[in-house]
């Protein structure tokens, strides 16, 4: 028997050519090896130490976390319409109101009689729906100039740095209101030290300055010229203009809802007359409305006016003014229209055909 | 006897009512395994206990119920006046309005039955389902008109409205009767004490609403200084005599309305 266990210990597979042979072992010969590695994953576990944390007062607590906020869009339209002629808002939904009824509901409450700042300026809280083409994409927060048809005091100061060659251009700059104009010279200011980029808020530059310009792209950055921001070009006069006298805006999306943007400016004071304030609104609103991503949907999706130190808010319908929906087909008739008039001169050409037949 | 059969054949001839309801204990279900298919002329295969497994496919119960709806037997706040078919959530139906018999099921006769007469037409009793709640809020607020502390004014309807609209009420200029005493300003005798406006809603209801006069100045420094809950403190009146009279007046009017 024990003659049996000890071939059993070293059974030996023989192969048919008997050269190479395999041994299966069957006792822990190993234990040494396997002991050591028992201790490494031992080793390895990490022990958990569960820290003690004390009383954190609640104004203090991360505020991040397990926090249920509110969605930002505000819908209201599952609420009731209205129908007696006195309600109370808070049961139904928000009334819309045009441009000049709003205005003139602000004029009611900044009447002398009652607040009396009839020079108020009048505000605009206009809400985006952020979101970009996907939707884990965001639009990123802009900051743009809106031109505008009617001036007023924006009071904020605003220095425009002008670089052209050429005496007219710079004559022109002059005239339009640019703080600082020059050509070759100024950069050569810039680059010494003895002029401070940072003191203007706007730069502007005519292309035929441009090869002599990038030599100060390291300095500007982002602020370097360039004609999608309006900030290159042979106008010189139209630029100033806007960047003097537009509504500066800048779009923020919410810390907590990504998709949730609210731009806040102002397009004029109370004291300007309606059409003024509604058409500088238009054209803000056509402003923000040019950075719509290309999605179906809203971008725009509220604009409330609001005029300090009054607290109301008024709504109204900014698709008076923009289009509601991404207009996909745009291009698209443009395309089929091009087509529709080839199409048209192949069957004058038939006709022509068959009447020479 | 015949004239019962006649009754009852009578009643046959009633359009069917809503009353009928499927009970509502059904359970769709699908097999997990789909068991295999047998042989033409032949017996089916013998189920296996696998064949027993079902996944549920919709819980009848926990469904969604339609609206259902009724006709109003009389006037009912914030659903609708006499004869008027409404449709509602069923629970809100059989809770509030058919189990205390304020409306039954819709049907011609029943329509027909509750309909207005002509007499009810004439006399309006409430112009909407939630006038009578409008009027509620505006008596239970206590407004502040916000007027000039520097520049002269009358207080006028409109002053009212605007500052109705700022506390979340709208209304227009004509809904509004102001106390027949002309209220001038700025006075600081008047800060701080209490009037009374009628707001009539819908031409019908009348609602007396309590309004207190506070003057702002547009200078910070000028202005008063702010009382906490001031609207829960007692005021004085601001008109005497003659605005009692016409809260009597009112308060006459009111509860015709309710």
């Amino acid at each position: 028997m024990m003659s049996l266990m000890s071939t059993m210990r070293a059974l030996t597979v023989r192969q048919h050519n008997g050269a190479v042979s395999r041994s299966l072992h069957l006792t822990a010969i190993m234990e040494a090896a396997r002991k050591g590695t028992r201790e490494k994953a031992r080793k390895k576990k990490v022990k958990v130490e569960v820290k003690k944390v004390g009383f954190i007062p609640h104004n203090q607590r991360d505020k991040k976390i397990n926090v249920q906020r509110a969605d930002k869009h505000v819908d209201d339209s599952w609420k009731q319409i209205p129908k007696d002629n006195v309600y109370v808002g808070r049961y139904y939904r928000w009334p819309v109101y045009t441009v000049v009824e709003a205005i003139k509901c602000h004029r009611e409450t900044h009447h002398p009689s009652m607040y009396n700042v009839t020079n108020a300026p009048l505000n605009v809280e206009i809400e985006l729906n952020m979101q970009g083409e996907k939707a884990t994409r965001f639009v990123d927060n802009f900051q743009r100039m809106a031109m505008i048809p009617h001036k007023f005091d924006h009071g904020e100061d605003r220095k425009i740095i002008v670089f052209t060659k050429g005496n007219d251009e710079i004559a022109e700059a002059r005239e339009a209101g640019a703080s600082l104009v020059g050509g070759v010279e100024l950069i050569k200011d810039i680059t010494n030290g003895e002029l401070l980029l940072t003191d203007y808020q706007y730069i502007i530059a005519h292309p035929n300055i441009l090869a002599e310009l990038v030599a100060l792209r390291g300095l500007m950055k982002r602020k370097f010229p360039n004609p999608k921001s309006e900030t290159l070009g042979v106008n010189l006069a139209e630029m100033i203009n806007k960047f003097s006298s537009g509504i500066s805006y800048s779009a923020i999306k919410d810390e907590y809802q990504q998709n949730f943007g609210l731009i806040k400016t102002s397009v004029g004071p109370l004291s300007m007359n309606d059409q003024q304030l509604e058409e500088n609104l238009r054209y803000l609103l056509k402003n923000v409305d040019s950075m719509r991503p290309r999605r179906e949907g809203r971008f725009i999706t509220r604009v409330l006016l609001k005029s300090p130190p009054s607290s109301e808010q008024l709504k109204i319908d900014p698709f008076l003014y923009v289009p509601e929906l991404y207009d996909k087909g745009a291009e698209k008739v443009k395309t089929e229209a091009a087509r529709d008039s080839s199409r048209d001169e192949d069957t004058t050409e038939k006709v022509v055909a068959t009447s020479a037949n | 006897m015949l004239k019962n059969i006649c009754v009852t054949q009578i009643n046959l001839l009633k359009s069917v009512s809503n009353m009928q309801q499927q009970v509502r204990t059904t359970f769709v279900l699908k097999r997990k395994y789909e068991p295999l298919l047998h042989k033409t002329n032949e017996k089916p295969r013998k189920m296996r206990a696998k064949h027993f497994i079902y996944e549920l496919v919709e819980d009848t119960s926990v469904k969604k119920q339609p609206n259902l709806e009724v006709v109003l037997k009389q006037f009912v706040q914030g659903v609708g006046d006499k004869g008027d078919v409404v449709s509602l959530r069923p629970n809100f139906v059989y809770n509030k309005l058919l189990l205390p018999g304020l409306a039954a099921y819709k049907t011609p006769e029943n329509i027909a039955k509750y309909a207005k007469t002509e007499a009810e037409k004439n006399t309006l009793e409430h112009s909407s389902p939630y006038a009578q709640r409008t009027v509620n809020v505006l008596e239970s607020i206590t407004l502040a008109v916000i007027m000039n502390k520097d520049e002269r004014w009358v207080l006028e309807p409109w002053h009212i409205r605007a500052s109705l609209r700022k506390a979340g009420i709208y209304c227009n200029e004509e809904c509004i009767s102001m106390p027949s005493q002309r209220i001038e300003g700025p006075d600081l005798k008047k800060e701080n004490k209490e009037f009374y406006c009628t707001i009539t809603v819908n031409n019908l209801e009348k609602a007396r609403l309590k309004c207190r006069i506070h003057h702002w100045s547009t200078d910070p420094s000028e202005r008063l200084p702010y009382v906490l809950e001031h609207w829960k403190m007692p005021a004085e009146p601001l008109l005497g005599l003659e605005d009692g009279a016409t809260a009597n007046e009112t308060a006459e009017l009111t509860p015709k309305s309710t």
